[in-house]
Order: structure tokens, then C-alpha cells, then sequence
């Protein structure tokens, strides 16, 4: 009902009548895909970045704010995220999963589950942008690309549909309920929406005397997967998963992203040779399904290994040379994640890279955003102090342009991080 | 832990090209040859080059000292679930011809490394149990130390699968949630395959008219190919001859039911598994010319297992049945020699034939006999060298080949163990 409300109150308000003009002034620059700037200004005209640089001309008229102190980085862009879902289930991408509404519908669209609202808090920690993966089922469901800023899908929605997803993952009550079978389910999925394609192919090319191929959604959602109009991320857990996704993209020719995978490092070699975009995991230590065992139960030393493998994954990819992402992958505190990677062997600079631009090119959206430059999105986060340190707060968040400030947003929700007028500094 | 710091050791052993003697040994041939004494066997390129008391050793060879020691080929294991990553079973449904071991392969599995400590150098890796056509099989050499589960995989081996009869598929002495399955009896077990066969034929039948159609239709735009389906087209691949059924079974009566159905839908069985009254059914089975695996003495576990004798082997290898000890679990599988031993010691199998049941013969049961399972020029060199005889109570494996390279080496693992707590308990 806040949200109506909210919602008639915005409609009430004014519009503006020309695109306004911000400019960040005197602050330390970090556009990563370029040196850092001291003291330089970065200029936004309505949703877009009009310039960044040190000696750029403030234009009359324009808002300006000043940034000295603070540290300026492109938004954050978790690339695989699970922000505006309910809390994730025991089991995730790796475990066993139950409570998908359909594990198998790769057609089901996240965005039915998305509660926007929830989804907008992600803000407060820097991120701007998240690609939203549901973190249950099989096929997980199509994911949706959002920008966090407005308040309904149409102002947040970036891509949509962004991906189709595969967990290889397993259900507990039905098929596929190991991963052999999960495997042999993906690969038949596939034969069945090539078959499908070839059989509505036939149909449309001439009708006449044929029966109409029945419509199957699933085997349609598939088909932009054959068709390379959906990426197909690959969630994997295990070392072997990577090689398994690879080598289904080989079987159907498709180019398939890969994701989670926290024991990358140890096929460095494999993964270059590859060159698929990678959304490597901070979600250390996810919920683990018990898994089978054929004899002896849980190994907490393994376990307790993992993590740390896990842990010191992104910092072994950098000295590897891979380009990677750095993503939540429905971990709680994605800022968290990015700073033990950091504490772990990651430089500072890399982590940043992996979690703005490298995320956008591995989302394929680097040509709008994941950095500081004239003509992307006005995607951009003023910390307080060095970017991921323990103490540092993201002071302001612009997204679309739009101004947040997640430190003095008012309790109540619902009107969290709007901007309020008269808080600019006139000069 | 250990058996990680020597796979690295190991994976950098021989490379191809090499020749390797092993000189001075008893070599326990299991061929014509029978044992020679202070005998060479010469290896090149991962082969057998040469076996005999008078073989020259050429300069430059690699030479491994066997006096005193017994070189008998590599152990063939042909009922293993060994280096399978997560579920053995794909439970949730009776019949899974469509799910593939080899997609589940963990090259790291550390009873690899264990039981090529035990001489074993091939193994037969099968699904579970529960389903009465289970997955397809995974035969893989115990190449430890390679850093790709593809690597394992005996590419030679023909397909096989694993059937079910009786309690585990009818479920008898475990309950799995939701509703019963069907079948409840071994009744219901035999409808189930005759149903998939039959399916599977019509599955045949509805491409090969589609093969053809396209035949005939010269010049004409080629009709669309019938859906693939991976399940019956598995089953028919078993019509056709090209997958060996492994069939998990205890009781006479269900053994031959499934050779009667086999008779009655053109089918063979390839083996036999467990067999444990297979002695009352041995001329049967000899008839259908399969071959049995069985345990030496190991029985009463659950009802349909109490009716069994240590004499099995002997009894099925009297009646012309080719005959292989397995062990069905990765503990027993480090000691399938003194299985064999049993043999002699129950029924008075000769010492020959004896060593048959864990090399040559299940290497007949998986189709690769022509290669491995024997010491003899030409084939592969898979070799297991003993401190004493193998059926003697004191054996134990001094070093293990697997086409030619050393990939057990019990001086190089104690060496590595005793560097390893000199080092202050390393990982």
C-alpha cells in the first residue's frame, strides 16, 4: 500500500523539463578503464556520463556536488545475483533443490519472482546493476538484467530475458535426481528444441498437409540458446563441472558462460583456452546439500579446504591471466565476498575491474556500462573511503543518473534512497 | 594426501616412445605361455614388445630389477562404482538407458590411486542398482595422475549398461519418499524391460522408415527427422549389438527370466553380475553364452542373497561359463588377488584359470580381451609386479603399469610419505 502511495505522490511531482545537469567535483577518480584521476570531475547529463576528467568545465546551470574525500567508481554490476529473491534454500546451485515453482521450465521468467522493492536495498552497498538468477531448480529459469533505479520493472528492467540458466545441480524427489542424470536431461533438452525448431521449420515452410507441431515454451527458450540470442550460463560447483559445461556448449555449438566455478584456478590452462566468460564466485561457503556418499559421511576438512580454496580462487585467476567476473552468487554481502578475495591475494585494482567492467563483459553490456567514460550509463558509487575497505560506506549512488544516498536514507521503507532535493552544494 | 604429491611425481613418469624391461621376474603370463621363470618383459611405446627367458633388453631401456618378484597382468575389476561423482543411481525412475557414468567421472577419486595399489589397472565403473535398466557403464584405465577425467576412460571398450533384477529395483528393503514405483515384484520387473525393448523397437523401426523415406525422396527437401530420443536410443544400440548389459542378480529363477527375455527379444547378456546362485543356473548361462561376476564368499546380506555357495566360481567355470571376481566396492577392489586365491581354495579352480577371473576373463566381459588381460606381445602393457605370488598370504603390490607407465610405486609412495612427515605433516 506504501507503495501506491509512494507511486502517486512521484506522479504528483513535477517533471523536469530538461535533461539535469550533475557534476562531481574534486574527487579521486577511479574510471578502470583508465588510470585513476585526483581531483577530477565527472560530469552526468540526465542518465548519462558526459565526461570524466580533471579539467572538465563545470557548465552553467549544472548541480554540483562536491566529492573531494570520496572515492568514485562505476556501480557495482553483480553479475550473478539473487537480490528481490526470497531467502535462497538449502542446497542452491550445486545442492539439491526443491522449491523452484518448476525446476525444469527453462522458460520460467525470475522477473515473476522478483520483488522489485527488495531488490532496490542492493543499492546500499554500491551495486547499481545485477543480473537476477534464480538460485533453485535445474534450469533455473530465464534471469533478468536490472538497473536499480525507478521503482517498477519498466524503469528497472535493463535485459530481459538476460540468459538462460542451467544449475548442474540436482532435484531430491524427482528427475534428474543425480548428475549423471541431470547431464543426460540437458543434453536431451537440447535434441528435443533442435527437433522442435526443425519441426516448426518444416511447418511454416509449408503447411499444407501437415499436422501443426505442438508448441512446447521450454523447447523455445532453448532454441535462443541454439540460436545464440540467450547466453547460456552454467552454474558449476565441482572442478569437473567445467569441463561438463564446455563440453555440452562443444555438442551443441553453443558458446556457454560459466558461473559459480570455485575451483577455477585449477584449470586456469583449460579455462584460457576456452575464453568463456567467467562469473566466478565470493559465495565461499554456500549451503551444501548432503550429497551422496558411498560410504562415510560429511568431511569437515575437505570442506573447511574448499572454502579456502575457494577463497583464494579470484587472487590464483588474476596471476593466471583470466579475465573474470566477480559475483555475489547469492551470497549476502557481495561487498564482503569482494573483500576476502582481496584480504586473499586479489589486488585491489583487479577486484574492482572484475565486479564493473569485466562483470559488464561478461555480461555483454560493456559497450553501456561497468566503467567511468562519456556516453555510458551514469552508474556510479562516491565511497567514503577506499573502495571495499572494512570502515568505507558508498556516500552517494548514482544509477541512471538518479541520486541515492544509502547512509542517511529514512528508516521507514519504502521511501529508502529516494533523492531529496536542497542537499546540493551551491556554488 | 600423499597420493597427490605422488601423482604429480607420477603423471611426469614415461612418455611414449620409451622402452621399459622388466627383468629377472616370474611372470605369471595367463596365456599359452603359462609361467616363466626369470623372464623379461620388454615395453615399448606402452606396449608388450616382448615376454620371455631369452628377450635381449636393448640399450637405453628403462630397467626395473623383478628378481624375486611376480609380474602378473593388471587386475581387471568388472563391477565397480569407483571415481563416480554425486548419485551412483538415477533412482527416480526404472528405466535409465539415458544417463551416461562417463559424464560423472572424478579423475581425483583417491581410490583410484588405492586400488591401483592393489594391482588393479582397468575397472568396469556401472550405475547402481535401483532401476532395472540403469545408466550407461564408464570402463576407464586407472591412468592416475591425469588431469582429465577423459583421459581415464578406455576408449577401446565398447558401450555397456547396467540392468537390475530382483530387490533393488523392485525396492524391496529400502523405501524411497513419495509413492511406491512400480515394479513391486520380479514380475513387474520383467514387464518393465520387455515394455523398454519393445519401445525401443518401435523407436528403430520409426528411423529406419525415416532413413528410407529420405533415401527415396531424391532432390526433395529431406523430411524432418524423428525426435531423438537418448533412452531407446540406448536400448536399441543393445538390439543392434553394440552395448553389453551387465546385469545385477541373485536368484536363479530371475537369471533366467532375463535370459528367457533375451531369447524372446533378441538381446544377449554380457555378464551376469553378483550371480550368487548362478551355480544352480551354470549350463543356462553358458548356453546364452554370457559370462558371470561374482563374489568369492561373500553372501547373506539380504534374503535374496542367502542362498549361496563359495563354490560358485568354480561350479560356472566348470560349465564352460567365462568366469570374473569382482569386488562391488572400492575397499575390496584393493584385494581382488586374494579373491581369486579363494577360487582355488574353494573348488580347486586351477592356479591358471584362477587368475583368469580377475584379467583375462573380465576382460572377455567387457570386450577388450584382444588388448589387455594377459602378458603377451602386442598387447597393452598393464602389469602389476609383486613382492611374492599373488595368492600367497604375503603378496603385496610392489608397483603397478598402466600402458607402460609406472603409476604405482610402493618405494616412491614411501619415500614420498616419510619426505612428507619429515616436512612437519605436509599437506
Amino acid at each position: 500500500m506504501r507503495f501506491v502511495f509512494l507511486a502517486v505522490l512521484l506522479a504528483l511531482a513535477p517533471a523536469a523539463t530538461a535533461e539535469p545537469v550533475v557534476a562531481l567535483v574534486g574527487g579521486r577518480v577511479l574510471p578502470v578503464s583508465g588510470p585513476a584521476l585526483e581531483k577530477a570531475t565527472v560530469l552526468l547529463r540526465g542518465g548519462v556520463i558526459a565526461a570524466v576528467g580533471a579539467d572538465v568545465a563545470v557548465p552553467a546551470g549544472a548541480r554540483v556536488i562536491d566529492a573531494s574525500g570520496l572515492t568514485l567508481t562505476p556501480g557495482l554490476i553483480d553479475a550473478f545475483s539473487g537480490i528481490g529473491l526470497p531467502a535462497r534454500p538449502a542446497g542452491g546451485p550445486g545442492g539439491a533443490a526443491t522449491n523452484a515453482p518448476d525446476p525444469l521450465a527453462a522458460e520460467a521468467d525470475v522477473l515473476d519472482r522478483v520483488k522489485l522493492a527488495d531488490a532496490l536495498k542492493a543499492r546500499d552497498a554500491g551495486i547499481t546493476t545485477a543480473l537476477v538468477v534464480a538460485p533453485d531448480g535445474i534450469a533455473g529459469g530465464r534471469s533478468v538484467l536490472l538497473n536499480l533505479a525507478g521503482e517498477t520493472a519498466e524503469a528497472l528492467v535493463w535485459r530481459q530475458p538476460a540468459a538462460l540458466h542451467l544449475h548442474l545441480s540436482t532435484l531430491r524427489r524427482q528427475y534428474p535426481a543425480s548428475l549423471m542424470g541431470t547431464v543426460a536431461w540437458a543434453r536431451q533438452a537440447l535434441l528435443d528444441a533442435r527437433h522442435q525448431q526443425a519441426q516448426w521449420d518444416d511447418y511454416e515452410r509449408d503447411p499444407r498437409g501437415k499436422e501443426r507441431p505442438r508448441f512446447d515454451a521450454s523447447a523455445r527458450a532453448w532454441q535462443d540458446v541454439l540460436a545464440g540470442r540467450l547466453p547460456l550460463i552454467v552454474t558449476c560447483s565441482r572442478l569437473n563441472d567445467v569441463r561438463r559445461a564446455l563440453a555440452l556448449g562443444q555438442e551443441f555449438g553453443v558458446k556457454v558462460v560459466l558461473a559459480g566455478v570455485p575451483q577455477a584456478w585449477e584449470v586456469a590452462d583449460l579455462l584460457k583456452k576456452a575464453g568463456r566468460p567467467l562469473l566466478v564466485t565470493t559465495n565461499y561457503d554456500p549451503p551444501r546439500a548432503a550429497g551422496f556418499s558411498f560410504g562415510g559421511g560429511p568431511d569437515e576438512a575437505k570442506e573447511k579446504a574448499d572454502i579456502e580454496a575457494a577463497e583464494r580462487n579470484p587472487g590464483k585467476l588474476h596471476v593466471a591471466g583470466l579475465r573474470f567476473a566477480l559475483v555475489s552468487a547469492h551470497g549476502r554481502d557481495f561487498v564482503a565476498g569482494i573483500r576476502k578475495a582481496i584480504e586473499r591475494g586479489l589486488p585491489q585494482e583487479a577486484a574492482l575491474r572484475a565486479v564493473t567492467l569485466g562483470a559488464a563483459e561478461a555480461l555483454g553490456i560493456d559497450d553501456r556500462t561497468g566503467s567511468l567514460e562519456a556516453g555510458k550509463a551514469a552508474n556510479l558509487v562516491a565511497w567514503s573511503g577506499e573502495p571495499f575497505a572494512k570502515d568505507t560506506k558508498a556516500k552517494l549512488v548514482f544509477v541512471d543518473g538518479e541520486r541515492f544516498e544509502p547512509e542517511d536514507k529514512p528508516a521507514a521503507p519504502g521511501g529508502e534512497g529516494r533523492p531529496r532535493a536542497g542537499e546540493e552544494v551551491a556554488r | 594426501m600423499n597420493a597427490l604429491l605422488l601423482c604429480a611425481l607420477l603423471a611426469a613418469a614415461p612418455a611414449a616412445g620409451e622402452t621399459t624391461a622388466i627383468v629377472g621376474a616370474t611372470v605369471l603370463t595367463v596365456s599359452k605361455a603359462g609361467n616363466l621363470d626369470k623372464a623379461t618383459v620388454l615395453i615399448r611405446d606402452g606396449r608388450i614388445a616382448a615376454v620371455g627367458a631369452d628377450v635381449t633388453v636393448p640399450a637405453g631401456a628403462k630397467v626395473i630389477d623383478g628378481a624375486g618378484r611376480f609380474v602378473m597382468p593388471g587386475i581387471i575389476d568388472a563391477h565397480s562404482h569407483a571415481a563416480i561423482e554425486d548419485n551412483v543411481n538415477e533412482c527416480t525412475d526404472v528405466v535409465t538407458a539415458q544417463v551416461r557414468i562417463a559424464d560423472v567421472i572424478d579423475h581425483r577419486d583417491v581410490n583410484l590411486y588405492r586400488q591401483l595399489a592393489g594391482g588393479v589397472t582397468a575397472i568396469n565403473v556401472l550405475h547402481g542398482s535401483c532401476n532395472a535398466i540403469g545408466g550407461q557403464n564408464a570402463v576407464l584405465k586407472l591412468r592416475w595422475g591425469v588431469d582429465d577425467p577423459a583421459q581415464l576412460v578406455f576408449a577401446e571398450a565398447p558401450r555397456g549398461i547396467k540392468f537390475a533384477l530382483g530387490e533393488n529395483p523392485k525396492r524391496a528393503n529400502f523405501s524411497a519418499p513419495g509413492p511406491r514405483r512400480y515394479p513391486a515384484t520380479r514380475m513387474g520387473v520383467a514387464e518393465v524391460i520387455r515394455e523398454a525393448f519393445l519401445e525401443a523397437k518401435a523407436y528403430r523401426r520409426e528411423w529406419q522408415q525415416h532413413e528410407k523415406k529420405k533415401a527415396a525422396g531424391r532432390g526433395a527437401i529431406a523430411p524432418v527427422p524423428p525426435r531423438r530420443d537418448l533412452r531407446l536410443e540406448t536400448i536399441a544400440d543393445i538390439l543392434d549389438g553394440k552395448v553389453l548389459i551387465h546385469a545385477h542378480c541373485y536368484r536363479s529363477d530371475e537369471i533366467l527370466m532375463l535370459i528367457g527375455l533375451a531369447e524372446e527379444l533378441g538381446f544377449k547378456v554380457r555378464t551376469f553380475q553378483h550371480v550368487l546362485e548362478g551355480y544352480k543356473v551354470a549350463s543356462e548361462i553358458a548356453k546364452h553364452g554370457a559370462g558371470a561376476s561374482t563374489f568369492s564368499d561373500w553372501w547373506a546380506f539380504k534374503l535374496e542373497a542367502h542362498d549361496a555357495i563359495p563354490f560358485n566360481a568354480a561350479v560356472l567355470h566348470s560349465k564352460g561359463v567365462v568366469v570374473s571376481l569382482n569386488s562391488d566396492s572400492n575397499e575390496l577392489a584393493r584385494r581382488l588377488y586374494w579373491e581369486a586365491a579363494k577360487a582355488v581354495r574353494y573348488g580347486g579352480v586351477p592356479e591358471q584359470e584362477a587368475l583368469k577371473m580377475i584379467t583375462l576373463n573380465p576382460a572377455w566381459q567387457l570386450g577388450v580381451d584382444h588388448l589387455v588381460g594377459s602378458i603377451e606381445a602386442g598387447k597393452q602393457a598393464d602389469l602389476a609386479v609383486f613382492s611374492a605370488h599373488p595368492f600367497s598370504p604375503d603378496a603385496r603390490v610392489e608397483m603397478t603399469l598402466v600402458d607402460g607407465v609406472v603409476r604405482f610405486d610402493r618405494a616412491q609412495d614411501l619415500a614420498a610419505r616419510s619426505a612428507a612427515t619429515a616436512a612437519g605433516g605436509a599437506q
